[in-house]
Formats: C-alpha cells, structure tokens, sequence
C-alpha cells in the first residue's frame, strides 16, 4: 500500500520537473508546452484599415458593444457569430466601414483581455503546484523515515499515506485541468483571427 | 513537378477544352492524423483519410494515382491509393521523414530523414529502399533541379543547402543560408534556387553553378516583431515571373517579382501559414494554415484571397492532381 503511494508521488514530481525544463526562462511560471506570446499583435490579425482612430469608441455604441458581446463569447458557435457579423454590417449601410472597424476594435480588446487572464490564471495554478511539488516531496521523505524507524508507529504511518495521497491526487488533477486550459490562448487567437478575417472580406 | 513532364500542348488543349477544370488537393493534418481531400470545383472537403502517426511532407505520384505522405512518429511514408481513398502500402524510409521530392519520371524518390541526418534513396516502382545519402544535422528541405543532375537537401541546424549529384549520390557543394533553412525550390528555367529560412525569416537566392548566395529577399511588415516573420513554403509561377512566399506566424503571404526579388504584396491568409501548391493551370494557389486549421484559396492573377476552407488539426503540407 505505502509503495505505490511513493512512487505515484515520485513519478507527479518527475513529471512537474519536466514542465520545468521546457520552460521559457522568460516566463518562469508558464506551464504549457505552448510558447508563451503575451499579447496578440494586431498586425497578425488585422490587414484592413487603420483601427487607431477609433480606439474605446466601440464601447460607446449598444449595438456595438452588445454584438462584441455575444461574438466574443466561446459559448457562441463561430458560424453563428460569423453570420451575426455579416448581418450587422450589412444593415450598417450609412458607414459600413466605420461599423467594421468599431466591431474589430471591440473583439481586440475584449478577447485579447480574455486571453491575458486566462494566462496568468495558469501561472497562479504554476506557482501553486510548485508549492504542492515541495510538499510531496518533504511528506515522502518524512513517511520513508517513519516507515526504516525501530519502533514504527502505524497509525501515524497511516494517517501520513492517506495524505499524500490526497495530496498526490490534488496534483495529478491540476497537471491534467493545466494541460486542458492550455488550449485556450489558442482558441482565443484563433477565434479573434476568424472574426477579424470575417470582418475584412466584409469591407472588401 | 508535374509540370516538367506535362506537355505544354496537352495543358492548352485541356483548358481550352474544360474551362471549369477540377482538380483535388492533398492536405496533410499533423495533429489530426489525418489527410484532407478538397475538389477545387466546389472548394468543399470531400474526404479525409486516416493515416500514420504526424503526416507532414505530401507528393501525388506522376500518374495521380496515388498520393505520398511522411508520417514522421511511425518512421515510414504512407501510400494512399487516389481511387479507394485510403492507405494501401508504405514505403521504407529513415527515422522520422519530414520531406522528400522525386525525379521528373516518377521513379525515384528522395526523403529527408529528420533524425538520422542522412536522405533515403527510394525506387517507387519496387517500392524498395536503394540507400541513403550522409547529409547535414536535421535535413529538410529538397528540391531538384530541373535536369535532374542535381538534389538539394537542406539542414535545419547546419544551416546549410547541400548540393547532392543525383548520378553518385554525393554531397558536391554546400551553401550557408540563414538560421533554420526549411524549403527550396528552383526556377523552371535552373537559374536560381531559392531557400527559405525560418528563424533568419529570408530567403536566400542561389546560382546553382557556382553555389554562391546571390541576394537575399527580406520581409517586413508593419507592426508585427521580426521573429514572427518565419519564412517557410515557396511557390514560383512556370513563367519564373511570380513567387510567393509563406510567412508563418506573420499569417501572410508574400508576393514577389521573381526577378528583382523585390516584394510586392502581403495577403493575409491564415495563422502560421506553411505550404503552398498551385492548381496545375496556376490560377489558383493553396494555403495551409496551421494554427487556424484551415485552408486559402488564392486568385493567383488577382493577387487576392477568395476562398477559406476548414479542414483537420494543423494543416502542414499541399499536393495537388496532375489532372
């Protein structure tokens, strides 16, 4: 029973290590495999007219800011928001460029902000299971100890197992939801990508 | 490559003859495992196919009839068979192939083993394995040229285009490039070959005679970081007059004046475009897009961005029918 309750510990541990090293040193607390990219540049997503004009105006449309909204939303399948796009810039006759750069500006702000604070949510989750690491790996040394002692007190024994385990399990669960959310940032690009690339052949 | 053995007569009759000719396109899915049919008619994806394990380089064979695609993770090439649509053999290649090019015949196949730094010999007929050339650390990239004297094999960590003499199978030159050369391509008419390098974000323009790097085309775009700026699949027009140039990250691709090397355009496709292939009468060129796992469909006269089409996870490579 202790054994495999060390060598779970042991293989978490080794695992957390090889997070370590894939690290960017930059970025010392991001966890994925993903290169870390802090911000999405607008030139990467964005070849239609300058937007720098109309900087936070978005927000002071409801139309807007109500259509930025709903399109940003992952819960929004993409056709629909795709589709959702193309309606409003199709009934935005009087300005329709205006309109489109109003949209986009939105989506970059919004989802770029979405992606920054999913991103430090991983490095807060990092931080933490670098704690949880040292703590496995000081209750596996203790519960070694109790175990090679003369007189071994079994229910302190017991009562040190059962809480790495938990402890272990904890662990284990974080890497797999990390490994998950990971994804996101990607999602984010691609999604912002698609809307941006929606919006120009609109305006096209 | 098709088009070396295509007659030029043969091309005309046939667009004359089906202006709305059709044609089908392979596209590799790193991640999905899976290769993408398109028809160029309905720019729809008719069929995906399993296959091994990080299909990355993809070829047709000569005769259209079967389609060649690296599956680097099982250290083989699988063949698929164009008409029943999936997997019939495979073909004995190195440790992790990535890509590889064939002679103008059709017969003999050269692949870029990633993980063994040598480039495999392959007789498509026998489908059997002739042997392998030594060539630098991490090779990529190949080409032939067009008299088919000479294969080019490129070294991701050497930095360096290998000049190998098809007849004795030997490294006879090698050309420094910049950081991460990824993909090389000559001119129809032999007089330049050009490399693309991916962390140098160049490519390097080469006199295949003297082996000598002759100019260098840059790239730059407004507001995007030099390192997003990764120069990877090329693709110049039968006249040598028109090249295009996937820029990876940058989400772009360049157009170049394939004779003052200067660049005249940036369209933005998909994110990380990688490689690119024409339709054989070159009105269209395709794109893949990696990170938006999508295709673009180019009006090649236009210069223009008409089409996107989704296909599987991590599109990398692009091959299309002969006919």
């Amino acid at each position: 029973m202790k054994w495999p309750i060390i060598t779970g510990a042991l293989v978490a541990l080794a695992a957390s290590n090889q997070l370590c090293h894939a690290a960017d040193p930059r970025y010392p607390d991001w966890p994925c495999a993903q290169a870390k990219v802090p911000e999405i540049s607008l030139a990467a997503v964005w070849a239609g007219p300058p937007i720098d004009d109309v900087q936070n105006k978005w927000k002071d449309d409801p139309k807007v800011s109500a259509l930025v909204a709903k399109v940003a939303a992952r819960r929004t399948p993409l056709e629909e928001a795709e589709k959702d796009i193309k309606d409003f810039l199709a009934s935005s006759a009087g300005d329709k460029v205006m309109a489109g750069k109003l949209v986009f500006a939105g989506l970059f702000e919004t989802l770029n902000a979405e992606r920054s604070s999913v991103m430090n949510g991983l490095e807060r989750v990092m931080r933490k299971q670098r704690d949880a690491a040292e703590k496995i790996r000081s209750d596996t040394i203790n519960l070694q100890n109790m175990q090679s002692s003369s007189s071994p007190d079994q229910t302190k024994i017991d009562e040190l197992s059962n809480q790495l385990l938990w402890e272990t399990r904890i662990f284990e669960d974080r890497r797999r939801v990390v490994k998950y959310v990971c994804e996101v940032p990607t999602t984010i690009d691609q999604r912002l990508f698609a809307l941006g690339r929606e919006i120009q052949q609109e305006l096209e | 490559m098709w088009r070396y053995c295509l007659l030029p007569g043969l091309a005309v009759w046939l667009a004359a003859m089906s202006p709305a000719q059709a044609f089908i396109a392979y596209v590799s899915n790193e991640k999905g495992n899976t290769v993408s049919v398109i028809d160029t008619d309905s720019w729809a994806v008719t069929d995906t196919i399993k296959v091994g394990q990080r299909p990355r380089g993809i070829e047709f064979s000569r005769d259209g009839k079967f389609v060649m695609v690296a599956v680097g993770d099982d250290d083989t090439i699988d063949v698929i068979d164009t008409a029943k649509k999936q997997v019939v053999d495979t073909l004995p290649s190195g440790p992790d192939p990535e890509l590889f090019t064939q002679d103008a015949a059709g017969k003999i196949l050269y692949v870029a083993n990633e993980n063994d730094n040598t480039v495999t010999v392959i007789d498509l007929e026998k489908r059997a394995r002739l042997g392998d050339i030594q060539v630098g650390v991490e090779p990529e990239g190949m080409a032939i040229s067009p008299d088919g004297k000479i294969l080019i094999n490129t070294s991701e960590t050497t930095n360096m285009a290998h000049f190998i003499d098809t007849a004795k199978r030997q490294v006879v030159a090698s050309v420094l490039v910049d950081s991460r050369p990824r993909f090389a391509a000559f001119k129809s008419d032999g007089s330049e070959l050009w490399v693309s390098s991916e962390i140098g974000g160049t490519v390097s323009i080469i006199d295949p005679v003297k082996h000598a790097v002759t100019g260098k085309i840059e790239f730059s775009i407004p507001g995007l970081r030099r390192e997003a700026i990764q120069a990877v699949g090329i693709g110049i027009t039968k006249d040598d007059k028109t090249a295009f140039v996937a820029l990876g990250p940058a989400n772009r691709i360049a157009v170049v004046d394939a004779t003052s090397h200067k660049v005249t355009k940036y369209l933005l496709v998909g994110q990380r475009v990688w490689h690119m292939a024409f339709t054989p009468d070159e009105k269209y060129l395709l794109t893949t897009n990696g990170v938006s796992n999508d295709v673009s469909v180019i009006d090649v006269a236009a210069q223009k961005v008409i089409k996107t089409i989704q296909v599987g996870e991590l599109p990398w490579g692009i091959t299309m029918s002969p006919r």
